[in-house]
This record gives structure tokens, C-alpha cells and sequence, in this order.
């Protein structure tokens, strides 16, 4: 065999005995994964992901939502109102945070629902608890 | 699931829609499952330009538009003069590649297989999924579909500035068509494009490169492009974002002009139409377009001529792919070119340092930067000494230019946004790298 040859060989060898390499085997390969970010970097996106799959079968469309996280933080509530533009189409997103700036309260309790990231949290003044798991809560606001 | 295995079950239609272009004599030497593949990159081209061009008209998606693209397929195959032929070697030739020859064949086919596989189980395990998916090719696609079109209002809402309302519309137009077809957007299923794309680009690859040198130099080639780009994507999480596609719309578009294909006008025009689908793919496909075509008409001065001609047919696709969706932007007042991250020709030096040590940590942190330097290593001892070896090369050091010059124009610290994006960006210079090697010594056939 010709050495250019056996250079792109070995070359390509190399390559996928890392591909192999780099692939979750110690989570379980062959376990279906609950979200496509499950044994990912992004892995932290994994609790609101089911979360709001979660709300989108509860949560009419053409209603409004605010996502937030619980402990609130601004930066984390401007990734899950992304997150919600993703997961719950159809819905009129209110965002809790823009660009890691706190939206004002009084908009937030326009929402006709609340998705609470995390954590145990306060029922929202006026709402009635319709989604309580591990990674969260859902909330309708009372009219 | 249904939903999903339907949105991919809507791919077949691409091949279908290239059909009639890629059916054209000129291109039987390339084997019948290149010629799918290609008619499959060509299909999306043709499919997404109609769709940007029907958004632009303000009308609604529907079947007619797979028609449509079929019927400029056709169109385009009228337009390859008569004896426009690449000289593409017999396919019967195939058989005369026996004996010792069909063990590298072989190894070279098994270690692409790996790779595939492997970044098939890496999608399959959540492992490779890119943020990216989420945050907004996802709901363009999204909103696209349901929309029937490009959906204006969602783009000029407000708070949704984070969509990218100006990146090209490829790669959400392919995912919108398949939403419509499927009745939702399947986000596990979009996830597979990464291991569904590698397969294509290393099918359509070793059938292109098989069309200049014997079967053994174009599978190992080949193999080392895919393995590359399989580890690289599994590491720097791709499964779901344009990377896929812009790859193989690069990958094929220069291995073309690498091959006698170049030398006729039916080859120059399939390439410039993988061209223009690495341009409507991402904002660096457009870049990477310019700096092909330029280094294709400097270094292949006799495949190269007539100039003007070869410049035309390498563009045009391109220019009208890029304009209509440039257009769109402009007549909705929703955009008005690409968007810089910063002043044009504005470059903060001073973080020169920073951005180089930044893209060193990211390309190091994707498989020990093996993806980058391997291709690197096997290039240096093979010692190239064919003239083409400059196209993919100089592509490659321009596209590391434009990239570094990116990052510059950042008026903040550009060390976070590196992490996560150099070894994605920088996946085409290894795998232009790695397909250098190609153009190594010759050997007997």
C-alpha cells in the first residue's frame, strides 16, 4: 500500500476511534434519552425542555405565557423565554427577562399562565396550580 | 414518532426535484448513488430558492412549489450545451479496481461507516444536539410552516431579535417544507440532518472524486474528510443546526472543481449550484462562494476558460438564490443584508491575542483539536505537488482569515461566543484540509 494512502488510513482510523470514544457510554447508549440534550453540554436546557412539552399539551393555544425560572434570575429568564418561543408556537410568549433585564412585574401578571422553571414556588397572587412536576410548575392565572 | 419519520420520509422528494438536471448525460460517470445524492443537494437548492422566491411574491407554500423546482431542474438541464461533457470515466471501469486494490477500498469504506454510525449514535443519545436547534432554526422553521410562507411578522416581532432574522433561509426552508408535509415540526427527527448529511456528503464525495483517480485514493480521501467531520460535529454539537448542510453543499461544490467535471459547462453549473447552497445555508457560505470562484479562475486557468462564462455559470446560482432572499428582507423591511457583530472594517487588534489563544481552547477541546490536526499532519507528509492542491488550501486560509477577522469586529471580549462556535466555523477548513490530500501524488491506476 502506498504511503499517501496508509497516511489517510491511519488518519481516518485515528478520527473514528475518537468518534467511538466520544460518545456517552456511561449514561447508557442504548437508554432513550428524554430530551434531544440529555447527554449534552447543553444538558442544563434538559428541565425546561420537558417542562414546557409538558405545558404545551395543557396550555390552550392563543393564550398568553410567561416562562420564568425559580430562583428568578434575569439571564436564565431570557433563555426560557426563548425556549417557550420554541416549545409552546401558537402562544403569545410574555417575556420574564429580555437581554438579562427583568421584565416589570405588572407585565408579567398580564399572562393568562405561568411556567415556573424549577424549584418550589410561590402560587403566583391569584392563579390555581395545573402542572406541578419535578422540573416545574404551571399555573392559571384566575380572572 | 409519526411526525418525524414523516418530516425525514419528505427528504426523498429532494432527489426527485434534482432529478431532472442531474439526469442529463454529462453526469452519468458519476455512479448511480452519487447522482442521488447530488440530484438530492441540487433538489434543495432549486426547492429553497423557489420558496424564498414564493414568499417573496407573497404567495402561500404549497404542493405546486415541488413542481416548481422540478420544473427549473428542467429548465436548468436545457441550458448544458450539447457535448458539455465532464469526461467522466467509464463506470464499467469500477471493475477493473480488483485484487489487492479492494483491501484499502474496503478499510476506507469501514472506517466511513464508523463515523457515520457513530454520529448517528451520538444524535440518537442526545449527545450532539446544537442550542442553536432551540433558539432559533427551530422556530423559524416553525412559525415557516405554519405560516405557509416566511413568516414576516414573527421576524419584525418584538424581543425576537435573537432569531437571526437575516441569516440565510436555506436550511428553514428545508425544515419548513418537511413541517408541512409531517403536520408539526419534529424536533428529534431534525436532530438526525447531522448523521443523514454525513452520509450524503461521504456517498457524493468518494462518486465525485472517484471520477479522478482510482477507487482506493478517492475512498481513503474521502474517508479522512468524513472521519474529520464526524468527530468534529459529534464533539462541537451539530445535530440540528446548519453545519451539516453547509459542509455538504461545501464539500461537494469544491470536490467537483477538483475533478475534469470543472472542464465542461455541465459540471461548472452543478457546482455553482452546490455553491449557492452553501451560500443560502449560512452567512460564511457566502464568503467561502467568493473565495472558490476566485481561486477557481486564478489556478485552473485552461478549465477555467472562457472566464466571464465559467464566472456565470460558478455565480449565478448564487446571486439569484442570495438576491431573492436579500430582496424578501428589503421589500418587508425586515433586514437589509447581513448583519455584522460589530463596525464594518472596524477590527479591535488588541484582542488579537485573545481571539487566537480562544479559537486554540475551542479547536482543543473538540477531540484533543485531532479533527484539525490530523487532516494537517497527513497533508504535510504526503507532500501535495499537483497545482489544484491550492483551491482547497487557499479556500481554507481565506476562510480562517474571514473567521479571525469576525471575531475582531466584536466590540466586547469575543472569548465566550469563540468557545462556542470555532470548532463548528472552522469545521470546513479541516475538512477543505483533508480533501487536499486528495490532490496528493499521483498514482498508477
Amino acid at each position: 500500500m502506498r504511503k499517501p494512502l496508509l497516511l489517510s488510513l491511519a488518519g481516518s482510523a485515528i478520527l473514528a476511534g475518537f468518534s467511538v470514544a466520544a460518545l456517552p457510554f456511561s449514561r447508557g447508549l442504548f437508554r432513550v434519552p428524554r430530551t434531544p440534550y440529555d447527554a449534552n453540554e447543553a444538558s442544563f436546557l434538559a428541565p425546561a425542555w420537558i417542562l414546557l412539552q409538558r405545558a404545551a399539551e395543557i396550555v390552550p393555544r392563543d393564550v398568553s405565557v410567561v416562562v420564568r425560572g425559580e430562583p428568578p434570575d434575569a439571564t436564565n429568564d431570557s433563555y426560557l423565554h426563548r425556549f417557550a418561543v420554541a416549545l409552546l408556537p401558537g402562544r403569545k410568549i410574555v417575556p420574564a427577562a429580555v437581554w438579562n433585564v427583568a421584565s416589570a412585574p405588572e407585565t408579567l401578571r398580564e399572562a393568562d399562565y405561568e411556567v415556573v422553571v424549577g424549584g418550589k414556588a410561590l402560587a403566583p397572587p391569584g392563579s390555581r396550580l395545573v402542572l406541578s412536576i419535578p422540573e416545574g410548575s404551571v399555573w392559571k392565572r384566575e380572572r | 414518532m409519526r411526525a418525524g419519520y414523516l418530516w425525514l420520509a419528505s427528504f426523498a422528494i429532494l432527489p426527485l426535484v434534482g432529478a431532472p438536471f442531474l439526469g442529463h448525460r454529462a453526469f452519468r460517470g458519476f455512479g448511480i448513488l452519487c447522482r442521488t445524492v447530488l440530484a438530492g443537494g441540487v433538489g434543495m437548492v432549486l426547492l429553497s430558492a423557489t420558496m424564498t422566491v414564493w414568499a417573496l411574491a407573497g404567495w402561500r407554500w404549497g404542493p405546486v412549489l415541488v413542481l416548481a423546482s422540478a420544473g427549473v431542474a428542467f429548465a436548468l438541464r436545457g441550458l448544458i450545451p450539447k457535448r458539455s461533457d465532464p469526461a467522466l470515466p467509464d463506470p464499467r471501469a469500477e471493475r477493473r479496481d480488483e485484487g489487492p486494490a479492494r483491501t484499502p477500498v474496503w478499510i476506507a469504506l469501514v472506517l466511513t461507516a464508523i463515523s457515520i454510525l457513530a454520529a448517528l449514535a451520538a444524535t440518537i443519545a442526545a449527545r450532539s444536539t446544537s442550542p442553536d436547534l432551540l433558539l432559533f432554526w427551530g422556530p423559524k422553521a416553525q412559525q415557516f410552516a405554519s405560516a405557509g410562507t416566511i413568516d414576516t411578522a414573527f421576524l419584525s416581532a418584538p424581543h425576537l431579535e435573537y432569531l437571526h432574522v437575516y441569516y440565510p433561509p436555506l436550511v428553514t426552508n428545508v425544515f419548513a417544507f418537511g413541517a408541512i408535509a409531517a403536520g408539526r415540526f419534529p424536533w428529534g427527527a431534525a436532530t438526525l440532518t447531522f448523521p443523514l448529511l454525513l452520509a450524503a456528503t461521504a456517498a457524493g464525495l468518494a462518486g465525485i472524486l472517484r471520477a479522478d483517480a482510482p477507487a482506493p485514493r478517492a475512498a481513503a480521501a474521502s474517508a479522512l474528510v468524513i472521519c474529520a467531520l464526524g468527530l468534529a460535529g459529534i464533539a462541537s454539537s451539530v445535530a440540528g443546526n446548519a453545519e451539516p448542510f453547509l459542509l455538504f453543499f461545501e464539500i461537494l461544490g469544491v470536490a467537483l472543481l477538483l475533478t475534469p467535471a470543472a472542464r465542461s459547462d455541465a459540471g461548472k453549473l452543478l457546482a455553482g449550484l452546490f455553491l449557492a447552497g452553501a451560500a443560502a445555508a449560512k452567512v460564511e457560505g457566502l464568503p467561502f462562494v467568493l473565495a472558490v470562484v476566485v481561486l477557481f479562475l486564478l489556478l485552473d486557468r485552461s478549465a477555467a476558460r472562457p472566464l466571464a462564462r465559467s464566472a456565470l455559470l460558478l455565480l449565478a446560482p448564487t446571486i439569484v438564490s442570495i438576491g431573492a432572499w436579500l430582496a424578501f428582507g428589503a421589500t418587508r423591511r425586515v433586514f437589509f443584508g447581513y448583519k455584522g457583530y460589530g463596525h464594518s472594517l472596524e477590527f479591535h487588534w488588541d484582542h488579537l491575542s485573545a481571539v487566537v489563544s480562544a479559537i486554540g481552547i475551542a479547536l482543543w477541546r473538540v477531540g484533543y483539536a485531532l479533527p484539525f490536526a490530523v487532516p494537517i499532519l497527513v497533508l504535510l507528509a504526503t507532500r501535495p505537488k499537483d497545482r489544484r492542491v491550492f483551491l482547497p488550501l487557499g479556500v481554507a486560509a481565506a476562510l480562517s482569515v474571514f473567521l479571525v477577522l469576525t471575531y475582531l469586529q466584536s466590540t466586547q471580549d469575543p472569548r465566550l461566543w469563540i468557545s462556542w462556535s470555532a470548532a463548528r466555523t472552522f469545521s470546513p477548513v479541516t475538512a477543505l484540509v483533508a480533501l487536499a490530500s486528495f490532490c496528493g501524488r499521483e498514482e498508477p491506476r
